[in-house]
C-alpha cells in the first residue's frame, strides 16, 4: 500500500487512484458541489459548484478578491469548507490537510514557487514523495522523472540546481514534481504569469499533452484571458464569490468573459484621443547605464518624446526597461549619454529636482518603492509632495491640506479604501495602483514615465489606469510607457520601440505596426532586417 | 484554548491606539514587579515591603527623588540618541561614547576659558554656559556625524561603527582625565578638574536647567516627526529606503543629519550628568558606569515604539528603579546588583509583552 494516510484512517478513504488507471475521457473525476466558506464578515465562497472532467482543462476565472484563492484552498485541502461537498472519482472526500489531497491525486502549482533553490531538480521532486526516506535508487528515479516530463514535453535537468533555472523551468519542476507524485488533477495558479511569452506557448502546449494524455486541468486566472481561450475547454468565471458563468469556450469572446468577470462592459480598445503633437518634451540621447550587477542594461538609448505623445517601450521582462525608466527618473548613474528635458541638459540632475521640473515616475515596483505600506493614504500621497511649496511653508506640512488632496484623489481615482487614513498595506494591487497614478498625475507632470502601469491589475483597474494615461496624453504630457503587453503598447502609443538586451531596435509609428514586425524586433530583430 | 463554553484565540491586531499601547505597557511592569518577587522571596524578603520602599524612595523621599530625576533628564537625553535615528531605520548604540565627548568638549570649553585651576574662578555663566551646552552637543554630534557620514556615503554597519566609536571616546577620556592627562583634576583620583562654582548649573526646585532642554527636545522632536517635511522625510526613508529615494529624499543627508542630532543629544546626556547635576560637577572617575547606563536609552527608546513624548514616563521609571533598587539593596542588605537585575527583569518583560502590540486575545463564546 503506497498511501500511509488512507491506510491509518480506513473508511474515511479507502479508494486510491492507481496512476496508470486510465480514466474514460469525459467522465467526471472532481466535483465540487455548494460550496460555501465564510470568513469574518464576508462570505468568500458561496454555493460553488464546479466538476471536471478527465482530459479536460476546465479553467477557473475571476478577478482578485473573487473568491478563486478560497476555493482553490479548500480544494487542495488547505482550508475546509463550512458547507458543500467534494467527490474525487466519484467518492465523497473530506480533506483535512493538503496530504489528504495529494494522495487523492490532486496536485497544485503555486504562482510562487515552493522549490529549494539550493538543492537540484531531482532532489526537489523527491523531496515530500513516499518513496523518499526510504532506500532510494536515484538512477531508477531520476530515469522515472525524465521518461514523465518528456512524455509531456517538458524540458528539465534533473541535476540543475533549482537557483540555476528560469521562473518556467521552474514551474516545469513543480509540474512534474506533482507530476510525479501521481498527480490525476491539476490546479494551476496564474500558470502563465512569470512567464515570458516563448515559455507560456511551451507550457501551453505541455498542458494541452497532459489532457489529451487523461488529466484533468485547472487553471485559476485572473488577468490573461487570451491563454483561457487558447487551450481550456470549459471557463467558470466568480465574481464575488460566487459563479456567474460556466460557458464553453469555443462559445465565448474575450470580451463577453472580461464583461462577466467584472459585472459591466469593458473597453478593451481604448479610443486614442487626437492631440496634436507639441514641442519636444524629453530628448534622450545615446544613453547607456548598468544594471545592479554591473553589466550593460542599456546601450545608447536615443529617442525623444514630444508633448502629447505616447512612446512605447515594448520589450520581455529584463531587457533593460527597468533601468532606463530609472536612469530617466535619476535613480540611476549614466555610463554615458545625455538627457534633455524641456532643452535643459538634466543628465546630472537630481530626482528630487526632476519631479520639481515636472517629471513624473510611476514605478514597476507598487509595492517596494511606489508606496510605503506602513503609511497612511495621506502620508503615501506626501511623497510627491512633501516638497511642494502648495503643501509645505517653512518646513511644515499642512496636513489638513493633504487630507483634503488625498480625499479629492479617492473620489476622482475611484479608490476603494475605508478612508484616507487606512495604511497603504490594506490595499489591493489595483487600488494601490490607482493612488500612486493620482498622487503622479496630480502634479501634473509634463513628462510622464509608466513602468509596466498595469502589470498584475484587473481588467477593470487596468482599463482605468490606460484611460487616465490617455487623459494625461491629451493634456499635452509626453509620456513615456513601458509595457510587457504588447497589445497594451500597440493599443496606447503614437510610436512604438521594442527593446532588446537594452538596445532600442528601432522606432515605428503605431498605425504602420505589424504585431508580427514588433514581435520580432523585441526578439533582436532589427527594424531594417524586418523590412526585408 | 477552551474554557468551559468559551474559546481564547490569538488574533492581529490591524491599529494599536496610544492607550491600549500605555495600558500594555503598564501590565507588564505589574507582570515583571511579581516575576522579580521570587528574588525578594528567595532572600527572605517581603516583597511588597521591597517595593514599597523602592517607589517611596524614588517617588516621594526627596532625596531620592532628585537622584531619580537627574537619571531620569540623563536616561531621557540617551533615549532621544536612540529614537531620531531609529525613525530613520538606523540603530546608534553609540550613545555612551557621543556622552563621553559630549561632557568632554563642554569641560574643554572651561580649560579655554582658564577654570580648570582654580574653584573660585569667576567666569561668567551667562556666557560659559551655553558655551558648555553647545559645546557638549556639537561633541556628540561629531561623533554621531562620524557613523552617519560612513554609513551615508559607504553604507558601513551603523551598528559597528557607532560600537566602535564607543571604544575610542572611552579611552580618550581616560587620557584626558587620568595622570597627565590636560583635565586631570590636580589632586589627581583619575578624574577631571571640578568646575568653579561660577560654572554650577542654576536649579530650579534643585532640579538642574537641563530639565527643561529635556523636555523641551521631547516636544520638538515630537512636533518635527509629525508636521514637519524633514520629519516626513525621515519617517519615509526609515519605513523603506527605496521608497524615499524614488520621492526624492537623499539618503546621505538623512543618515548624516539624524546621527549629528542623536548624537548631539547624547552629547547633553554628558554635560547633563557631569556638568550640572549637583555635587558631581567633574567628569568622574566611574564614568564608564555612566556609560553603561546610557543604553538603557536604547530600551526606553524601544519601549516607547521611538515616541518622544511616550520615552518621558518610561525614562523616569527606568530612572526611579535604578535608583530605588540600589537603595533598597542596601538598606535590606541584599546581593550586590539588584538594580541591574530588576531593570533586566523589567526590561525584558516589557519587550516580550510588545507581542501584544501586535496581537490581541479574544474571548469568545462557543456555541454547540
Amino acid at each position: 500500500m503506497r498511501n500511509v494516510l488512507s491506510a491509518r484512517k480506513g473508511e474515511d478513504m479507502p479508494f486510491v487512484p492507481d496512476p496508470q488507471q486510465r480514466f474514460r475521457p469525459g467522465e467526471v473525476i472532481l466535483e465540487m458541489r455548494n460550496i460555501t466558506k465564510r470568513f469574518p464578515g464576508v462570505v468568500a465562497n458561496r454555493r460553488i459548484t464546479f466538476d471536471l472532467r478527465a482530459g479536460e482543462i476546465h479553467a477557473i476565472l475571476g478577478e482578485n478578491g473573487a473568491g478563486k484563492t478560497t476555493l482553490m484552498s479548500i480544494l487542495f485541502g488547505m482550508l475546509q469548507p463550512d458547507e458543500g461537498e467534494i467527490y474525487v472519482y466519484g467518492k465523497k472526500v473530506t480533506f483535512r490537510s493538503p496530504l489528504d489531497a495529494i494522495n487523492m491525486g490532486i496536485g497544485m502549482v503555486h504562482q510562487h514557487r515552493k522549490l529549494v533553490s539550493a538543492h537540484t531538480v531531482l532532489e526537489n521532486i523527491i523531496l515530500g514523495h513516499p518513496r523518499a526516506g526510504k532506500v532510494l535508487n536515484l538512477k531508477e528515479v531520476e530515469e522515472e522523472v525524465v521518461a514523465l516530463a518528456e512524455k509531456y514535453g517538458f524540458r528539465i535537468d534533473p541535476r540543475a540546481r533549482v537557483w540555476q533555472l528560469s521562473e518556467g523551468e521552474k514551474q516545469a519542476v513543480e509540474i512534474v514534481k506533482a507530476l510525479y507524485r501521481g498527480a490525476r488533477i491539476l490546479i494551476l495558479d496564474e500558470p502563465t504569469s512569470a512567464l515570458t511569452p516563448q515559455e507560456t506557448e511551451h507550457l501551453l502546449e505541455s498542458i494541452v499533452t497532459m489532457a489529451r494524455s487523461g488529466l484533468g486541468v485547472v487553471p485559476f486566472i485572473t488577468h490573461k484571458l487570451p491563454m483561457v481561450l487558447a487551450v481550456s475547454d470549459r471557463v467558470t468565471v466568480l465574481r464575488r464569490g460566487e459563479v456567474v458563468a460556466r460557458l464553453e469556450t469555443k462559445d465565448v469572446t474575450e470580451q463577453l468573459l472580461a464583461e462577466k468577470m467584472v459585472g459591466r462592459p469593458v473597453l478593451f480598445d481604448l479610443k486614442k484621443p487626437d492631440v496634436p503633437l507639441g514641442r519636444p518634451v524629453l530628448r534622450v540621447e545615446n544613453v547607456s547605464t548598468l544594471n545592479d550587477k554591473g553589466l550593460p542594461a542599456l546601450k545608447g538609448a536615443s529617442f525623444e518624446i514630444r508633448e502629447g505623445e505616447i512612446l512605447g517601450i515594448a520589450g520581455v521582462s529584463g531587457n533593460g526597461q527597468r533601468e532606463l525608466a530609472e536612469v530617466l527618473a535619476g535613480l540611476r548613474k549614466l555610463t554615458g549619454g545625455r538627457i534633455y528635458f524641456d532643452g535643459r541638459d538634466i543628465t546630472q540632475a537630481s530626482v528630487l529636482d526632476r519631479w520639481k521640473m515636472g517629471i513624473g515616475y510611476i514605478p514597476a515596483e507598487r509595492k517596494d518603492v511606489g508606496s510605503i505600506g506602513e503609511f497612511t493614504l495621506v502620508e503615501n500621497v506626501l511623497m510627491n509632495f512633501y516638497f511642494d511649496p502648495s503643501m509645505v511653508q517653512h518646513g511644515i506640512i499642512d496636513y489638513a491640506k493633504a487630507l483634503r488632496l488625498t480625499k479629492e484623489l479617492i473620489i476622482e481615482f475611484g479608490v476603494s479604501t475605508p478612508g484616507p487614513e487606512a495604511k497603504a498595506k490594506t490595499l489591493s494591487g489595483g487600488n494601490l495602483q490607482k493612488i500612486i497614478l493620482a498622487r503622479v498625475m496630480a502634479r501634473r507632470p509634463r513628462l510622464l514615465i509608466a513602468a509596466l502601469p498595469t502589470q498584475g491589475l484587473d481588467i477593470g483597474a487596468m482599463e482605468f489606469v490606460r484611460k487616465k494615461i490617455l487623459e494625461a496624453k491629451a493634456h499635452g504630457a509626453a509620456i513615456l510607457l513601458i509595457s510587457e503587453d504588447l497589445d497594451e503598447v500597440m493599443s496606447l502609443s503614437d510610436r512604438i520601440a521594442p527593446i532588446y538586451e537594452g538596445e532600442i531596435m528601432g522606432i515605428i509609428p503605431a498605425d504602420e505596426a505589424k504585431k508580427e514586425v514588433i514581435g520580432a524586433m523585441m526578439a533582436g530583430s532589427r527594424v531594417e532586417e524586418t523590412q526585408q | 484554548m477552551r474554557i468551559g463554553r468559551y474559546r481564547l484565540k490569538l488574533e492581529k491586531r490591524v491599529t494599536l491606539a496610544g492607550w491600549q499601547a500605555a495600558l500594555i505597557s503598564l501590565f507588564a511592569i505589574v507582570v515583571a514587579l511579581a516575576l522579580f518577587s521570587i528574588i525578594f522571596f528567595l532572600a527572605h524578603v517581603n516583597p511588597l515591603r521591597a517595593y514599597k520602599e523602592i517607589f517611596s524612595y524614588a517617588f516621594t523621599n526627596r532625596y531620592g527623588l532628585l537622584l531619580t530625576v537627574n537619571r531620569f533628564i540623563f536616561l531621557l537625553f540617551a533615549t532621544f540618541a536612540f529614537i531620531i535615528p531609529a525613525k530613520a531605520g538606523l540603530w546608534n548604540i553609540g550613545m555612551s561614547g557621543q556622552l563621553y565627548i559630549g561632557a568632554l568638549a563642554a569641560f574643554a570649553v572651561v580649560y579655554a576659558f582658564g577654570g580648570k585651576n582654580s574653584q573660585s574662578a569667576q567666569l561668567n555663566p551667562w556666557i560659559v554656559l551655553p558655551l558648555m551646552v553647545l559645546a557638549a552637543f556639537a561633541g556628540g554630534a561629531l561623533v554621531g556625524g562620524i557613523a552617519g557620514y560612513l554609513k551615508g556615503k559607504l553604507d558601513v554597519n551603523e551598528i559597528v561603527l557607532t560600537m566602535l566609536l564607543n571604544f575610542i571616546a572611552f579611552w580618550l577620556v581616560a587620557h584626558m582625565i587620568k595622570e597627565g592627562g590636560p583635565f586631570m583634576n590636580p589632586q589627581g583620583r583619575g578624574e577631571s578638574f571640578a568646575l568653579p562654582k561660577s560654572l554650577h548649573a542654576p536649579l530650579i526646585f534643585g532640579v538642574p536647567f537641563t530639565i527643561i532642554l529635556a523636555l523641551g527636545s521631547a516636544v520638538l522632536l515630537e512636533f518635527v516627526f509629525r508636521k514637519t517635511s524633514f520629519g516626513y522625510q525621515i519617517r519615509a526613508f526609515g519605513q523603506s529606503p527605496p521608497a524615499a529615494r524614488y520621492a526624492g529624499i537623499r539618503p546621505f543627508r538623512i543618515a548624516l543629519l539624524v546621527f549629528l542630532l542623536g548624537g548631539g543629544m547624547a552629547g547633553l546626556a554628558g554635560y547633563h550628568y557631569f556638568g550640572a547635576v549637583p555635587g558631581v560637577y567633574k567628569i568622574a572617575r566611574t564614568y564608564g558606569y555612566f556609560g553603561d547606563l546610557s543604553f538603557y536609552g536604547i530600551i526606553c527608546g524601544l519601549i516607547s515604539l521611538n515616541n518622544p513624548i511616550a520615552a518621558i514616563p518610561v525614562a523616569l521609571l527606568f530612572g526611579g528603579l535604578s535608583i530605588g533598587g540600589r537603595f533598597v539593596q542596601g538598606k535590606l542588605h541584599m546581593g550586590f546588583g539588584l538594580d541591574y537585575a530588576l531593570l533586566g527583569v523589567l526590561m525584558i518583560t516589557l519587550v516580550a509583552f510588545q507581542f501584544f502590540y501586535r496581537n490581541k486575545i479574544v474571548l469568545e463564546r462557543v456555541d454547540s
